[in-house]
């Protein structure tokens, strides 16, 4: 090759390099697309609990690790810059490139190395990031899981995260009550690989259960993307056209193509009444629900999930231990409607206010 | 008899042959298969579900089959020329989050922001031209690293976050009609009749088929395949973007995730559509009952209401009888072939 070429080749790489380099740090901040509407947005501004922390030790150099960017990790992340300007004390913020659990384990390694000791993360995998716990736990390194937990059994001291399985069951309690407490339901469930898949399905079937005059008519899963989550709630959709009451997500992803396809179908002029429930605060859904296309979504307490994981890994670092059977926190959840869109967030606000001060109580011990 | 003196024998019995020779012709054709296994779906999921053929079902069907053209040509142009392209789904994704960012954070004209995104998906497809091209690397190898590069820029600049403020002229594309047939189904047959054309008459398309078919002897005869290549490439970067823009249309929204899946359905719908592998061959019918097909068995398991666990094995098992009609189409076309010169002989 031209010793020229080489040349040009090596300064459009440089010129690349550098544009990405400029474009990621340029890039605009976490919040600037589209607000999200209601909760999280209205997060951002709102001060920690007012409940005493526990005072800073200088052997504590905690962290906090995602595995990806998410708008999800975005509003944990308040949680831990609220604990943050509460306490004084710097943690360690990191989001990994992808969910894999290979490059969770060797930055969480790397990072192990470097001195942190104290870990709330968000595994990329339920089973496997065990074996990276089972290497850091024995050189007295805290994890906290935030957002889901580890397959039991597990070296994590504790998962602060949302129980799927009550959540799915006021779901489909609120979808069903807004049917009359008749009729037909889809039920939009997400990734199977997924353990929560399989809670949260449970959850749907036990409520259903209760309905004599309720029917599961069909089971949608397996999404991995939103085109795809489009694509299957479109077609399960068209297959049930004439009998549907109902549509219920328990997942991200198909929740925003809930909101999606149920918009278009009330823009084309789709008169069937079709009620619908789905999860989490995309604007997509929020929008939804606003213009009376959806009835609902479970909102999740994803400041709560930073604030309390790291003020855990403080409480630890300064000698508490779990109680016995005390491995679930359960970080809650609220319903938002079309009555509450403006004030949902201050009922999360109170759970999290609530289960600080009961930390010490109930999930711990000197 | 040589193998050239077979296909003379075979040309001079089709030129006198009636309706026979005409069938020959048909079975000859490489995604002959692909449009019966097509036609013997959809006959088979009309009758059974009632849903099936409403025209809200062959609406949604219809977009999703013409996402996956969009998706696959962006594969087959590079496939055509012996190449692959593993980073179309992260140029997708960019020009997804480029769209969405200028509409919604700086709320500029989706006139202004649609061509601008496009012109980001072109620069990356010609990138990876220019680089194959420049160094010599294997596709596979480039096109791998792109797709690291391409996909941090799309969670750089997004952060996950989707953009929602998508303006409502934008969405016309990928949500509105002509007489119950959607925008977005026309465009794709558009794209897929002027492609087919420039293909078979136009010398641009031979070249790119001449440099798939044999590279070497394409270069001793006078074809620039450096710049073929780059082309291709390019062109590849063109239909990334432009099914990522359909695709926001379609949403009303720009999510960032846009794309992750496009990789396996882009070589899915190129390949079983009649794209060679090795290169040298395409065909704009057998990519769109390609895409059809993939969308009609998608559907028809939800449809068919199978158990959701297993719905990757049914998916499997159809999509492999459906192409099983290949087998079956060059059989028939070998012994007819063979009849034909016997018959002659």
């Amino acid at each position: 090759m031209k010793q020229q070429q080489v040349k040009l080749i090596s300064l459009v790489m440089v010129a690349v390099f550098a544009i990405s380099l400029v474009l990621a740090a340029c890039a605009v901040p976490a919040t600037a697309p589209s607000a999200p509407a209601g909760g999280e947005a209205a997060s951002t501004d709102v001060a920690a609990p007012e409940a005493a922390a526990p005072a800073a030790d200088s052997n504590f150099k905690p962290v906090w690790y995602a595995p990806a960017p998410h708008p999800y990790f975005e509003e944990v992340r308040k949680g831990v810059e609220a604990f943050e300007a509460e306490t004084g004390i710097k943690v360690e913020k990191q989001i990994g490139p992808d969910w894999n659990q290979d490059s969770q384990n060797q930055r969480m390694e790397a990072l192990a190395a470097q001195g942190f000791n104290a870990f709330s993360v968000y595994p990329a995998d339920a089973v496997g990031t065990n074996g990276l716990y089972e290497q850091l736990t024995p050189n007295g390194i805290h994890i906290i899981n935030f957002g889901t937990s580890t397959a039991q059994p597990t070296t994590a001291s504790f998962a602060v995260a949302t129980d799927v399985k009550a959540a799915a069951m006021r779901a489909a309690e609120e979808l069903i009550a807004a049917m009359g407490g008749k009729g037909n339901i889809i039920n939009v469930l997400e990734v199977l690989e997924d353990p929560n898949t399989a809670l949260r399905k449970q959850g749907i079937d036990e409520v259903v259960a209760k309905y004599p005059d309720v029917t599961i008519i069909q089971e949608v899963a397996d999404i991995k993307s939103v085109e795809e989550a489009v694509q299957k709630v479109g077609d399960a959709l068209s297959a049930n056209i004439d009998k549907v009451d109902g549509i219920i997500a328990t997942g991200y992803t198909p929740s925003v193509a809930i909101a999606q396809v149920l918009s278009e179908y009330k823009e084309k002029g789709g008169d069937r009444t079709i009620h619908a429930v789905g999860i989490d605060t995309d604007e997509m859904v929020m929008q939804a629900i606003k213009d009376g296309v959806m009835d609902g979504t479970i909102v999740q307490n994803p400041y709560g999930h930073g604030y309390l994981s790291m003020l855990l890994l403080q409480y630890l670092s300064e000698g508490y231990t779990p109680k016995a059977d005390a491995y679930f926190v359960d970080a809650g959840f609220a319903f938002a409607t079309q009555e509450n869109l403006e004030t949902y967030n201050n009922d999360i606000l109170a759970v999290t206010e609530q289960i600080k001060s009961e930390l010490l109580d109930k999930y711990l011990e000197k | 008899m040589t193998q050239r003196e077979v296909k003379l024998l075979a040309r001079q019995t089709n030129q006198r042959g009636g309706v026979g020779s005409a069938l020959r012709g048909i079975l000859r054709r490489s995604d002959t298969s692909v449009v019966i296994a097509t036609l013997i779906l959809f006959i088979l999921f009309s009758f059974s579900n009632s849903s099936f053929l409403t025209p809200f079902n062959l609406f949604n069907m219809s977009r999703t089959a013409s996402l996956y053209v969009m998706v696959a040509l962006g594969q087959a142009i590079v496939i055509v020329i012996g190449h692959m392209n593993l980073s179309l789904g992260a140029i997708g994704g960019l020009t997804v989050v480029v769209a969405g960012w200028c509409m919604d954070t700086m709320g500029w004209s989706p006139w202004v922001a649609a061509p601008l995104a496009l012109l980001i998906g072109t620069l990356c497809g010609m990138f990876n031209g220019f680089i194959i091209v420049k160094s010599r690397l294997n596709s596979f190898i480039v096109t791998l690293a792109s797709l690291f590069i391409f996909t941090g820029l799309v969670q750089g600049i997004s952060q996950g976050f989707p953009y929602s403020n998508i303006p409502k002229e934008f969405t016309m594309m990928g949500r509105n009609d002509l007489m119950g047939v959607p925008f977005l189904f026309i465009f794709v047959v558009i794209v897929l009749i002027v492609l087919g054309y420039v293909f078979k008459y136009r010398i641009v398309g031979r070249r790119l088929l001449a440099t798939g078919g044999n590279l070497e002897a394409a270069r001793l005869s006078g074809i620039r395949t450096d710049n073929i290549i780059l082309l291709a490439h390019t062109l590849s970067g063109v239909f990334a973007a432009t099914a990522g823009l359909l695709w926001v249309s379609r949403m009303g929204s720009a999510q960032p995730s846009t794309g992750t899946d496009w990789l396996i359905v882009s070589f899915a719908v190129a390949i079983i559509g009649g794209t060679a592998l090795n290169g040298g061959e395409f065909s704009a019918l057998g990519i769109l009952a390609s895409a059809i097909m993939l969308t009609l068995i998608k559907n028809g398991l939800i449809m068919l209401n199978v158990n959701v666990y297993f719905e990757q094995t049914f998916l499997g098992v159809i999509v492999l009888l459906a192409v099983s009609v290949e087998s079956i189409r060059m059989a028939l076309s070998n012994r007819s072939r063979r009849s034909q010169v016997k018959s002659t002989a």
